[in-house]
């Protein structure tokens, strides 16, 4: 059993952690600005911006060439190149949204933080749209980047986008949660947050699954690796466990009654848990052997 | 123009000629390890199986898929499929995301580690010899004649006789990559 050690798994599943903060926070708060929730939103600016900087820090500490980074890309937007490859490549489209993301919430930030007149422009509503449709991209691009490896048959697999989007969500609402002391509203995250849960659940069950028995070798020895081999111990107690179960009991006993610290517990762990199954994805990855 | 490689694996004695060649040719002779594949710095892969006891051979290298994922897949056109069919790197462009790597259902690129480049069959030298009408050095020093590389469209070239009179099979082609790396396993 030979895994990917082409891209880092730690170093990249931050920065596929720090991408679905940022993205699904971007989500949460155009959604919240809205709705007219206005609790805790310049916190939520904050976690955003500097979500989207330690994405954009990691990713870039993957990069073999980073310093070509710059010039090698300017030359192909003044050549016309990167615009095309937008529609081809997921990277593309990933950088893309991503500087787009930086700026909305980089203005974000300013509007409630030193430049609050900011906000004749950020409050508009299809400012709030355009914000929120970028963060959602942003997520499900970084899902896509991964599925659409063809050299990789466990990720090859259309389920990792969704599972993305889950796990993403799941976090957004844990930074919610930590965030809001509202009752009303965290007994809003709470109920929302459940049923991220079991999706992120259902999603997570079907991609080990259809791995399984999906007829092909190394997309089926990913998906042992992560259940029964070498990674499913940290599989086990960080994803299944901290970073689904915990929580999905804790909002059960929350729904009944809401109680801070054991609100604080379920989305600590919930964050856990998406860090933790970003990283083993990356890690479980196997390429295809080559046989006549 | 297509052009593309040959390798007869009924003829190959398994002597690592080619892949010291492409060493010597395109990186220096150099001894540093090839820190993706481990052994030399080359861009032929030496991959060996042992089913039931009957050990076999497989020599690959960049299939020059005309579909190529890795030409898709990269986000600045570093990665290109050039007008002689040949699946090359403008170093320039290339700002070492690696997804070229992991798109690649052969895994037969590998890292530089100095300058950090994805590298691949054609090596630089090998390039220049084609451009000066040669052949690329595996298929030169091949001493059982088990390589071969032309234009596919061009129905005199080597590459074309040899695909006539063989069993020819190509890796991976599931994938829908197009590859244009053809492997003869008998007559």
């Amino acid at each position: 059993m030979m895994f990917q050690e082409i891209w880092n798994p730690v170093v990249l599943g931050f920065f596929l952690w720090f991408a679905g903060i940022a993205g699904m926070g971007s989500v949460a708060y155009a959604m919240m600005k809205i709705f007219k929730v206005e609790e805790k939103l310049k916190e939520l600016s904050v976690i955003i911006f500097v979500s989207i900087v330690l994405a954009l820090v990691f990713v870039v500490a993957d990069l073999s060439r980073p310093l070509n980074m710059p010039f090698a890309i300017l030359q192909s937007l003044l050549s016309g190149t990167f615009i095309v490859k937008i529609f081809i490549s997921w990277m593309s489209f990933g950088i893309s949204v991503l500087a787009l993301l930086l700026l909305l919430s980089f203005l974000l930030l300013l509007r409630h933080t030193f430049v609050p007149g900011l906000q004749k422009l950020t409050d508009q509503k299809w400012y709030l749209v355009l914000t929120g449709l970028i963060g959602f991209l942003v997520v499900i691009y970084s899902g896509f980047l991964i599925a659409n490896a063809p050299g990789i048959p466990f990720w090859n697999n259309a389920l990792i986008p969704v599972l993305w989007i889950f796990s993403a969500s799941v976090c957004a609402v844990a930074i919610l949660k930590i965030l809001v002391k509202n009752e009303s509203i965290t007994h809003f995250l709470t109920r929302s947050g459940l049923a991220l849960e079991v999706g992120e659940l259902v999603s997570l069950v079907a991609l080990i699954n259809v791995s399984l028995y999906s007829g092909i070798e190394a997309a089926q020895e990913s998906a042992y690796a992560l259940f029964l081999g070498p990674l499913a111990p940290a599989f086990w107690l960080f994803v299944i466990i901290i970073g689904v179960l915990v929580p999905m009991g804790l909002g059960f006993v929350l729904l009944k009654k809401e109680d801070r610290n054991l609100a604080l517990i379920a989305a600590i762990c919930g964050l856990i848990g998406a860090l933790a199954l970003r990283m083993l994805v990356l890690w479980a990855g196997i390429p295809i052997p080559i046989t006549l | 123009m297509r052009l593309a490689h040959l390798w007869d694996q009924s003829k190959c004695i398994g002597c690592g000629a080619c892949i010291a060649a492409c060493n010597a040719a395109n990186y220096k002779s150099t001894d540093k390890p090839n820190p993706t594949w481990g052994g030399l710095q080359t861009n032929i892969k030496r991959i060996v199986f042992d089913i039931k006891e009957k050990p076999y051979l497989l020599l690959v290298q960049c299939q020059h898929c005309e579909n190529a994922p890795c030409v898709a897949v990269c986000p600045t056109g570093a990665s290109y499929i050039d007008k002689d069919g040949l699946v090359k790197i403008n170093p320039s462009l290339c700002i070492g995301c690696k997804y070229c790597m992991t798109a690649c259902p052969y895994g037969m690129r590998w890292l530089e580690p100095v300058l950090g480049l994805p590298e691949k069959c054609m090596g630089e030298e090998c390039q220049t010899r084609i451009k000066n009408g040669l052949q690329p050095v595996c298929v030169t020093v091949c001493p059982a004649g088990a390589r071969a590389f032309g234009d596919l469209d061009d129905p005199k070239s080597e590459i074309n006789k040899r695909l006539k009179s063989g069993r020819v099979i190509k890796l991976l082609e599931y994938k829908g990559t197009k590859p244009k790396f053809f492997v003869v396993v008998g007559r």
